[in-house]
């Protein structure tokens, strides 16, 4: 392999560590120094598919902890697990597939996929790109040790106090929580300077902000909700860390700390979280949905604003968690009015998606068909977060089932389902291999039915009282029966991420096979081999518009000049 | 404001509204995948072959669906705002019927004009809207009974207020919702409304003295109760034993259900229970005594003769 070192230039920064530059392909796993190129790799390419890897391997842990939560739940008084052993498991199952699964999984793609789209050969700091790899790992496997350390987390995956405190969490598993998500929580916020610098100085000769790619720009528009919110989950985490090991009462009322200030710290980033979560989402859905219906996106401009909008309202919504503490009525009007507003911009942008279907010519194609089940469960989700904003409602069936279903229609009908379309759709940019359509569409059918038949019942369950975070129930009329078929709706959703993992797997294994830009598509990461070299790019298309290969490959009809 | 209507309860407002929304969010979802259902088959590329126009989109549409969404958002956020204000209407110096204060993994109740005391057992008076007072000896539950009223939380370091109220005697089943540790699953609770007279009747009844059977097994289970340091946490009224760290075993026998309505209060259960606490409820605070089969029939005795 050829190598040149960016060393002493002159007017240039003098890396210590060497950095490849090379127009060669990436190393792979299966030469023989690969591997140690891979793990002190600082290519944002590399760091990318790393994340994913980090992601996939979390999401299998996560699922078998789901599906041992199904089992246990799938009638009453059963005993698969013990109640300290579920109450393990459904806390590491929702800290892994928040702070594991979907952070990385959105993380990787935009890694991999900012540069690329705004003409880049890395991220502006790729060393900080590497550490902020490192830390989300090293926080998982923390996270982990816990098992073999006395006991994981059993204090729910938003820990409250005094729960959590020593005095009622005597194993050392919340310690490893904490530690744990202090370090992917300074791996979040040093990804987020550096998509925010990137963005800002990296961006191709004429490309400006206005022009950036709509999944650029929410990425760009989430690092800063990253960059505040992840501190002040990190600083409630240290004081609950002193708390613990220093004997401090932050969160202690006993010794005249409050209980309710953990929830003020936790939500106050949890609830831009829910957002930092879903905005990549969108931002996938609005590349995908105008590649495949042939036209450009409804209203641009208003799904640029509508994401801003959404992330300035997300910092004041954060009490809609908290309606039965028992606030004030003037502070649960407030928040509930807040959370009400928030469904505004977000329902102008399910406006804009779907008017982007209207007189296009739509290809059924894998990433469509999980963007298209992303408008229906997520619009669910949104209405049913509605819902829950009404403080009256929401005081009947918060930390019910219910709640659950709104969730898991949030992460898994926005988040997931953004981020399965996102790789179906940069799967052959990434690998240059198409993943099977026939098995793509066995993974969706299986993963919908699933997932609906799961969590659309659960609604009906948390309205007819079932509490969330139980081990076990009381055989009430329906309970057993609506349990028994959301654990069905499981094995379907399992049984559909199988066939997915087969996918990735028997598609590594074939030869190169696709074009540079097989969907026809008008970003700029089309316009590089797939997979692109290390260095990305060698020549740019001239760029005048927010589409430049639509306006390179159709110069008798190019798009509006935007510079 | 609205004006008051007081035959509508609280749970009857609450209800109201969750229709207001199922209809108007029915509405919104059915016109979404409805347009997306005709735009996917009126559009796809076998229909609508080639490239297609490249539209922009139009501002008008955006604005007049942006004002759609802000005068259904304001409607709701008047009707939420009206019934927050009917739901939660708390008097300034609150003067609650009961304090009911929840344990790791059982409840305690006070009724605040009578003085009595009992635990997990709750029973109130119907066709009267009753004040709680809510509070927390340890980490944070959640007091919850969805036909008689809203969830509101117990906050160790807080007193919390809520109105609940039931029509009709019966049962009332609940649990408490916000996770409290091992055993929050089996941390359910039963409110039993009874008449007024009925419950004055209970009322007195959980007021007398324990009286005692005068069998000689009952009271080698009341010797027992005290030398093997049961008294360190359960108090029985009438008796020097007050230590209020477990639930208050005053009128045990007649409870029909016991801890938070997990088990039925029979001989047997409580037997199993004495023998071996860990095996029922894993994870309760009461310790394993290792009692003999003797002293375990005298304790059944006993227990069972608090009536």
């Amino acid at each position: 392999m050829k190598k040149r070192y960016a060393n002493i230039t002159e007017g240039h920064m003098h890396f210590l560590i060497d950095i490849p530059e090379s127009d060669d392909q990436l190393p792979s796993l299966k030469s023989g120094h690969g591997k140690l190129l891979w793990i002190s790799s600082v290519d944002h390419k590399q760091l990318g598919i790393m994340y994913l890897w980090l992601a996939l391997f979390f999401f299998i842990v996560g699922g078998l902890e789901a599906m041992l939560i199904r089992a246990q739940l799938s009638w009453p008084g059963n005993t698969v697990l013990s109640p300290e052993m579920y109450n393990q498991i459904f806390t590491m199952h929702g800290t892994t597939m928040i702070f594991l699964v979907l952070m990385p999984a959105w993380v990787g793609l935009a890694t991999y996929f900012v540069p690329l789209m705004v003409g880049a050969n890395d991220m502006a700091f790729p060393r900080l790109n590497a550490l902020s790899f490192w830390m989300t790992c090293l926080g998982g496997i923390l996270l982990y040790f816990s098992f073999a350390a006395g006991g994981a987390p059993a204090a729910g995956w938003f820990n409250y106090a005094p729960l959590s405190e020593t005095n009622y969490s005597a194993t050392q598993g919340v310690d490893y929580y904490l530690i744990g998500l202090i370090l992917t929580g300074v791996g979040s916020i040093g990804a987020a300077l550096n998509f925010i610098t990137t963005v800002i100085t990296m961006r191709a000769p004429g490309m400006k902000l206005n022009m950036l790619p709509l999944f650029v720009w929410m990425v760009f528009v989430n690092a800063f909700l990253m960059l505040a919110a992840f501190p002040l989950l990190n600083a409630g985490l240290f004081m609950m860390l002193i708390d613990r090991q220093m004997d401090a009462h932050f969160f202690l009322p006993s010794s005249g700390g409050s209980a309710i200030l953990w929830q003020h710290f936790f939500w106050g980033f949890g609830h831009p979280e829910v957002y930092i979560l879903a905005l990549p989402a969108f931002g996938i859905i609005s590349e995908v949905i105008p590649v495949f219906s042939r036209r450009p996106i409804f209203g641009y401009k208003f799904v640029a604003a509508s994401s801003v909008a959404i992330a300035l309202l997300s910092y004041s919504v954060w009490a809609h968690h908290m309606f039965a503490v028992g606030l004030s009525n003037a502070m649960n009007s407030f928040f509930a009015i807040s959370s009400m507003l928030i469904g505004i911009p977000t329902g102008l942008k399910i406006i804009n998606w779907v008017g982007t279907l209207r007189k296009g010519s739509i290809r059924f194609t894998i990433p469509l068909f999980f963007a298209i089940a992303f408008l229906n469960d997520f619009t669910l989700g949104g209405l049913s977060g509605i819902s829950l904003a009404i403080t009256p409602i929401d005081w009947q069936v918060t930390d019910t089932y219910y709640l659950v279903a709104h969730l898991h229609f949030v992460f898994l009908g926005g988040s997931l389902f953004g981020i399965f379309a996102g790789i179906y759709y940069w799967f052959p940019k990434m690998s240059g291999k198409m993943l099977s359509k026939k098995l793509g569409k066995w993974h969706f059918w299986l993963f919908i039915i699933g997932f609906n038949l799961t969590f659309l019942l659960q609604h009906i369950l948390g309205i007819f009282g079932m509490p969330r975070r139980v081990y076990t129930y009381p055989d009430l009329p329906y309970w057993a029966s609506l349990n028994l078929l959301a654990s069905i709706g499981a094995v379907f959703m399992f049984a559909g991420m199988a066939v997915f993992f087969w996918n990735i797997y028997s598609t590594l294994r074939k030869e190169r096979t696709v074009s540079d830009d097989p969907w026809n598509a008008w970003t700029l990461e089309w316009a590089t081999s797939s997979p692109p070299p290390l260095k990305n790019f060698e020549v740019l298309p001239p760029i005048h518009s927010r589409r430049p290969l639509w306006d390179v490959k159709n110069p008798e009809n190019p798009d509006k000049r935007l510079n | 404001m609205l004006p008051q209507f007081l035959d509508t309860t609280n749970v009857e407002l609450i209800h109201n509204l969750s229709v207001y929304f199922i209809v108007a969010a029915s509405t919104v979802f059915a016109l979404v995948a409805g347009f997306i259902i005709y735009y996917l088959f009126k559009y796809r590329e076998s229909k609508n072959p080639g490239t297609p126009e490249q539209l922009e989109g139009s501002q008008k549409v955006e604005i007049s669906l942006t004002i759609v969404a802000t005068l259904l958002t304001a409607l709701f956020a008047y009707l939420t705002l009206t019934t927050i204000q009917k739901v939660h209407d708390i008097p300034e110096n609150p003067k609650p019927f009961m304090t009911i204060t929840g344990h790791q993994w059982w409840w305690e109740v006070h009724y605040n004009e009578s003085g009595a005391i009992t635990a997990n057992q709750i029973h109130i008076p119907t066709g009267k809207k009753i004040l709680l007072a809510l509070k927390s000896a340890d980490v944070i539950h959640s007091f919850w009974v969805q036909k008689l009223g809203p969830k509101l939380d117990m906050i160790p370091g807080n007193t919390n207020h809520l109105w609940i109220y039931a029509e009709k005697p019966g049962e009332y089943l609940g649990t408490c919702s916000e996770f409290c540790g091992t055993q929050h699953a089996n941390m359910r609770i039963r409110v039993t409304a009874q008449s007024p007279e009925d419950f004055k009747n209970w009322q007195d009844h959980q007021l007398n003295p324990v009286v005692s059977t005068g069998d000689s097994l009952f009271l080698k289970g009341k010797h027992l109760f005290e030398q093997k340091t049961c008294t360190s946490c359960h108090a029985i009224n009438g008796t020097s034993n007050t230590q209020n760290i477990g639930p208050n075993l005053t009128h045990f026998a007649s409870r029909k259900r016991f801890l938070a309505d997990m088990k039925e209060n029979n001989e047997e259960n409580v037997r199993a229970w004495l023998e071996n606490p860990q095996h029922v409820k894993h994870g309760a605070r009461m310790p394993n005594f290792i009692f003999s089969d003797n002293e375990l029939d005298a304790l059944v005795a006993y227990i069972d003769g608090l009536k």
